[in-house]
């Protein structure tokens, strides 16, 4: 019991929560909080005198003095006056104070949203991380916003009504205590109530939103198996249930949100019983009775304000976890912490191993390339080629040995120095919106119109884009979807070739690049890039037989493939065939 | 250039319709649309605008029974002020169950408008042409459904029913006021042109701040979002510090944007604020002349005050509604754009099978996906059950024919005709039951790798699956997943390698057992001996089928008995792989040099 009564008390002090939360992104300008708290105490005050003074009015109206009468008029305009001058403070600092807090949060996340290591994002969904760094950011402004401009004020005024209660007549303050808690207490049930609601919204906003998203990135899947039925099913569904929690969330507004005014009307209406009665007995001034029932009618809305801020302090609250999810440091690299070096020398592997949960992919791998070579790599389906290749740049750590470039571990190597040495194109390639140039130049923005030609050149997609009616400046659609599939492929191989990098890993980057275009492409690179390591993976044969030498990856393994060149030679003097599935069954047994 | 090439059809200028919109305020036929919409639902609308009615007439009622009673109390009549004051609770109680009724039908109301909003544009979406979407932004299209979907909730549940109340109010109290004191409400209207006024004048500039406002976070928005996605790729060029720069950048603009807003906004409730006290100020001098003069009571005259303070209020909150109405509206039109896409026209369908007999033939095939051409006259018939390869170097328009034969897009000269039926005349969805394509790039969905292979139909068993993936020797590809077929397939199928992805796309397609296979380069992450065992099983599971095969590797090729080579849009070469090959064209050059040593080929 007297836990509970902790919690609610917890909960309806947690409404400073994210201000308090906030002071950390507010740096210097913390001192300006106390300007925006005064001039919200100040506005308020000042307002208050508006009701006392409309009851003065009245009563010296009542008493027949007229000639006050201008006089209290005059004050009224002035109190208004100076309590707008000062509401302007509250309104112009909480916004700037909001806003700055929001800037430099944003800011903040998005640096730690960079240095998440490449792990995080195995487990994240795109979606998920868009909707903390812009939805929870901008809920948590807004309810910083509310604090400073209304949340504070209205508790001053609610203090304040109860002083001039107070003074008015002790009656109406013990009237106006008795109602403050019955309003706390409506409030708290009404946020309980509505919680797993606000959970389940969440919820089904996010799956309306990946729904959306694979959809239309899908799209042709979608056509292609005739599903749009089955898809508009299951996204009705979603929305049926979003419909569903946003009405359970409705009907409980109805009911609570509305009673508050109703318990303060049933107050105001006492004290104007109490008051009416009191001043017929005594023939007492009605001026403090007119005064007493308008704060009454004054505070009504605060009043109900202040039980939706309970509710909207959980929301906040809980976007503030969700953004400080992100802000910790696991999963985060250190980009340049150590003197910058740039890796120079052979690469090797020395007993490497890497797990994915209790899963070995890769075993005590171990081999050497020295500078300059132009190595295949090669192995079944999911063997783990990726994930190989993928511990050179450092994106994943091994669980087990060591990589070194030279005589020095990898992580002796400051991230931003490997990075800028190691070059690598994925298979699953990323363009990013904007033009042909900007993607080309995405790794090295210093370099000028004749570099990016001739990294162009080299990947041998320079002549696609001296067709296009803009050349450079054409822009790409989203995800280059307006480039067919080897024309994205060669726009990310001349990417990476233009950071001249030391070691250039072709994640099977020519899948989609018809042989002969591939034969020009590796061959360019080879004549052009002499002194650049390669690493190629590949399933192709006519991939393969660039390379000085192959290894081949089995089972978590290395090996060596033997005789490569040997075997290549013989195949190459066989006769032509016209017998195509001769020629096909040799080839398709692999290496 | 492909961008621009691309705008000139589109169907609506997105961004600019949204700065036009603001700009100009002209946003009346979005809004009468939503509000028909919404009309359609006749109960909850009509207990909303009696709910509302109700409670804006008691609340303006309570004044007056406030005033009542403290003139009871001058006159010191008990049963007066009991009378009076009961009134005024009684208001209260009205009030409460009247806004507990609007509550929830406005909910009703609002959430079903904006579920149906939503449903209809998804519905849209699934019929637009696929050329739709390389116009316009998939964030684009997400953030209108949910969110400017969500911005419309605030809207419609709370803030309309508060326009209506708030015009309810004001012409409730001034009709009272004006049949209580004639004189007294002209005095207490003086301020009206003065608040008009100064609201009007700074509109405008209020819509420009709000414009910029918009634009700088959508900007972030799209930014975080692009960079979200291409993280691999900004680590993998270590350009972290550029991309926070940037994103710095856009950052501080919203910055000032929002500064310059609020200055406008904070100096208007200020001014309202003095307004108003001017507005008490006048009717309580004005009031005590006529009190003078025996014309009005005391407690009319403090009715009078709180209708000019409850006056005000709605006028407040119609002028910050006004931020609220636009974004809505913006929110709504282009939702509204998204249902108004134009979709592909179609034919009735018979909802089964179409029957396919003898052939697709393309005829004089052109198409440009703007102004470059990417297929030029292209012929050729396919019959049923042919195999037929298609070979030709990278932006050949391999892609762009399979395209048009999947029926994604239409050519933009000649037909495509199957049975000699054109494409036009067939209901799309009766001719994909025929397809199953395996497209280019594989695209897995969230869920299992069970429930990526059983997509299209949910009816395919598990057994199925296995069969087929043991058949076509796939299962040893997912041999090396944790929780085998049941593993999740992540996000955009990131848990999986590449070539499992591409596993999954094939067997996709196989287990709907099409009449018609269009492979896009289905193996070419793929190994070869994996490849070689869906060779061997292909042969036989393409009895009877009819094939379009793309691919750049010849190991495939023995599956086709016909081989077709495009080069830059154009046919060139057609015949079997022996006629090709003695042609001493394209295909063979290609085909030695997949099969050849490296230096018999110098550039
Ligand atoms: N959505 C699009 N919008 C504009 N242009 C496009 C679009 N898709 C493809 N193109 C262009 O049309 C041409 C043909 O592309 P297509 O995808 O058909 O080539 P492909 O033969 O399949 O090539 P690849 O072997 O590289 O996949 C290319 O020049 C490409 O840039
Ligand atoms: N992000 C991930 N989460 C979980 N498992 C993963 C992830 N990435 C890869 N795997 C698993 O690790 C194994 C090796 O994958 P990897 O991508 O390294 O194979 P690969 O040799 O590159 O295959 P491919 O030839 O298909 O590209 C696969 O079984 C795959 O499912
Ligand atoms: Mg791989
Ligand atoms: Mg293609």
């Amino acid at each position: 019991m007297k836990d509970r009564v902790k919690l609610r008390l917890e909960r309806i002090i947690g409404v400073m929560g994210p201000l308090l939360f906030s002071l950390a992104f507010l740096d210097k300008r913390k001192k300006y909080l106390w300007i925006v708290i005064s001039a919200g105490f100040i506005s308020m005050v000042s307002r208050m005198f508006v009701p006392l003074l409309i009851g003065d009015a009245v009563g010296s109206l009542q008493k027949l003095q007229y000639s006050s009468v201008e006089h209290f008029a005059l004050l009224i305009v002035l109190a208004s006056a100076v309590s707008g001058a000062m509401q302007f403070i509250v309104n112009y600092g909480a916004q700037y104070l909001s806003q700055v807090y929001s800037y430099n949060l944003r800011n903040d996340v998005f640096g730690h949203i960079l240095r998440k290591n490449v792990g995080f994002y195995e487990n994240q969904t795109s979606g998920d991380l868009l909707s903390r760094t812009t939805m929870d950011i901008e809920a948590t402004r807004n309810y910083i916003l509310t604090t400073l401009a209304q949340l504070i004020p209205t508790i001053f005024m609610i203090g304040f009504s109860f002083v001039a209660l107070l003074i008015l007549k002790v009656e109406f303050a013990a009237i106006f205590t008795l109602t403050v808690p019955v309003l706390i207490l409506v409030g708290l049930i009404f946020q309980q109530k509505q919680r797993t609601h606000w959970r389940h919204i969440r919820i089904y906003y996010g799956l309306m939103n990946e729904h959306l998203q694979e959809n239309i990135v899908g799209n042709r899947v979608v056509r292609g198996f005739s599903a749009e039925k089955q898809e508009i099913d299951k996204f009705s569904e979603t929305t049926e249930q979003f419909f569903q929690e946003n009405m359970g969330i409705g009907r409980l507004r109805g009911k609570y949100n509305n009673m508050m005014p109703l318990i303060v009307g049933a107050a105001a209406t006492i004290v104007l019983l109490y008051g009416g009665f009191v001043s017929i007995i005594n023939g007492s001034n009605i001026g403090p009775l007119v005064s007493a029932v308008n704060i009454f009618s004054i505070i009504s809305f605060p009043v109900s304000f202040l039980g939706r801020m309970i509710v909207f302090s959980e929301n906040s609250k809980a976007s503030i976890m969700r953004i400080n999810e992100i802000r910790t440091l696991e999963k985060e690299e250190e980009l340049s912490a150590l003197p910058e070096i740039y890796p120079n020398g052979d690469l090797s592997f020395r007993d490497v191993s890497f797990r994915r949960g209790d899963r070995e992919i890769l075993r005590n791998i171990s081999f050497e390339i020295r500078v300059g070579e132009f190595v295949g790599l090669t192995g079944r389906t999911a063997a783990g080629k990726s994930t190989l290749v993928n511990l050179i740049p450092g994106f994943s750590k091994p669980s087990s040995g060591m990589i070194l470039i030279g005589d020095k571990q990898l992580n002796a190597f400051p991230l931003s120095s490997l990075r800028k040495a190691v070059a690598i194109v994925p298979q699953e390639i990323t363009l990013l919106s904007g033009t042909v140039r900007d993607n080309i130049a995405f790794g090295n923005m210093n370099a000028d119109d004749d570099e990016i030609k001739q990294s162009a050149a080299i990947a041998r997609i320079s002549d696609f884009i001296e067709s296009l009616p803009l050349k450079y400046n054409t822009v790409i659609g989203e995800r280059g979807i307006t480039l067919s599939g080897g024309q994205r492929q060669r726009v990310a191989i001349a990417r990476a070739i233009l950071t001249k990098p030391g070691y250039l890993i072709l994640d099977d980057a020519t899948s989609s690049v018809d042989p002969e275009t591939e034969l020009e492409i590796f061959r360019n690179i080879k004549k052009e890039m002499t002194h650049t390591t390669v690493i190629l993976v590949s399933h192709r044969e006519s991939a393969l037989k660039f390379a000085d030498r192959v290894l081949k990856l089995t089972d978590g393994q290395i090996s060596a493939v033997p005789d490569f060149k040997k075997a290549e030679e013989e195949l190459s003097t066989r006769p032509e065939h016209h017998d195509i599935h001769a020629g096909v069954d040799r080839f398709a047994t692999g290496l | 250039m492909i961008y621009t090439r691309e705008l000139t059809d589109l169907p609506l200028d997105y961004d600019d319709q949204e700065d036009q919109l603001i700009r100009t305020g002209k946003s009346l036929p979005s809004f009468s649309r939503l509000l028909r919409d919404m009309f359609r639902m006749r109960r909850e609308s009509t207990e909303v605008i009696i709910a509302v009615m109700i409670t804006a007439v008691a609340g303006t009622l309570y004044p007056l029974s406030l005033g009542y009673a403290i003139n009871s109390v001058i006159r010191r009549d008990y049963t007066g002020l009991y009378l009076f004051a009961s009134g005024f609770f009684l208001l209260y109680v009205v009030q409460f169950f009247s806004n507990w009724l609007r509550t929830v039908s406005s909910t009703k109301l609002a959430q079903s408008t904006i579920k149906s909003l939503r449903d209809r544009s998804f519905q849209n979406l699934q019929h637009v042409p696929v050329s739709f979407f390389s116009k316009v932004k998939t964030g684009y299209l997400i953030s209108r459904i949910t969110n400017d979907a969500e911005t419309l909730s605030e809207f419609l549940t709370f803030q309309l029913p508060q326009v209506v109340s708030g015009i309810t109010t004001v012409l409730v109290s001034i009709s009272i006021m004006f049949y209580k004191d004639f004189s007294l409400t002209l005095y207490a209207l003086i301020v009206i042109p003065v608040l008009a006024g100064f609201t009007f004048s700074i509109q405008g500039r209020v819509r420009l701040n709000y414009l910029k406002t918009r634009k700088t976070i959508a900007a972030i928005t799209g930014n975080l979002s692009e960079n979200i996605n291409a993280v691999r790729t900004i680590k993998a060029f270590n350009v972290e510090q550029r991309i926070q720069g940037n994103f710095n950048e856009l950052n501080v603009k919203n910055f000032e944007a929002n500064m310059k807003a609020s200055k406008l906004s904070s100096l208007y409730g200020t001014v309202i604020r003095i307004i108003e006290s001017l507005g008490i100020a006048v009717v309580i001098i004005a009031g005590s002349m006529q009190l003078q003069s025996g014309v009005t009571t005391v407690g009319i005259l403090v009715a009078f005050v709180i209708y000019v303070q409850e006056f005000f209020d709605p006028v407040v909150q119609l002028s910050q509604l006004y931020n609220s109405y636009q974004s809505a509206m913006v929110g709504v039109s282009r939702i509204y754009g998204i249902i108004d896409s134009p979709v592909e026209t179609m034919p009735g369908g018979t909802g089964r099978k179409r029957e396919f007999r003898d052939s697709i033939e393309l005829s004089d095939v052109s198409f440009s996906y703007g102004t470059d051409q990417a297929l030029n006259g292209i012929g050729i018939r396919i019959a049923r059950g042919e195999k037929v390869g298609i070979v030709g170097h990278t932006g050949a328009g391999k892609t762009t024919l399979s395209n048009l034969i999947l029926k994604f897009y239409s050519p933009t000269n000649g037909s495509v005709t199957l049975d000699g039926v054109s494409m036009d005349e067939i209901n799309t969805e009766d001719y994909r039951k025929l397809i199953a394509p395996v497209l280019q790039d594989p695209f897995m969905f969230r869920g299992t790798v069970y429930e990526n292979i059983r997509f299209a139909d949910s009816t395919v068993s598990r057994e199925t699956v296995d069969d087929m993936a043991r058949k076509f020797g796939l299962s040893e590809i997912f041999a090396g997943l944790p929780d085998g077929l049941n593993t999740n397939v992540g996000e955009m199928g990131r848990n999986l390698s590449e070539g499992q992805r591409q596993a999954i796309s094939i067997l996709r397609a196989f287990v709907r057992n099409p009449e018609i296979l269009i492979l896009d380069e289905p193996t070419s992450q793929i190994d070869p001996d994996s490849e070689k065992l869906i060779i061997a099983s292909l042969r036989e599971y393409l009895k009877d089928k009819t094939l379009i095969l793309i691919t750049h590797r010849f190991s495939m090729i023995s599956l086709v008995n016909r081989i077709v080579v495009l080069q830059e849009g154009g046919l060139v070469e057609d015949g079997t792989f022996g006629e090709l090959l003695d042609r001493k064209g394209i295909f063979s050059e290609l085909y030695r040099i997949q099969y050849g040593p490296v230096d018999r080929y110098p550039i």
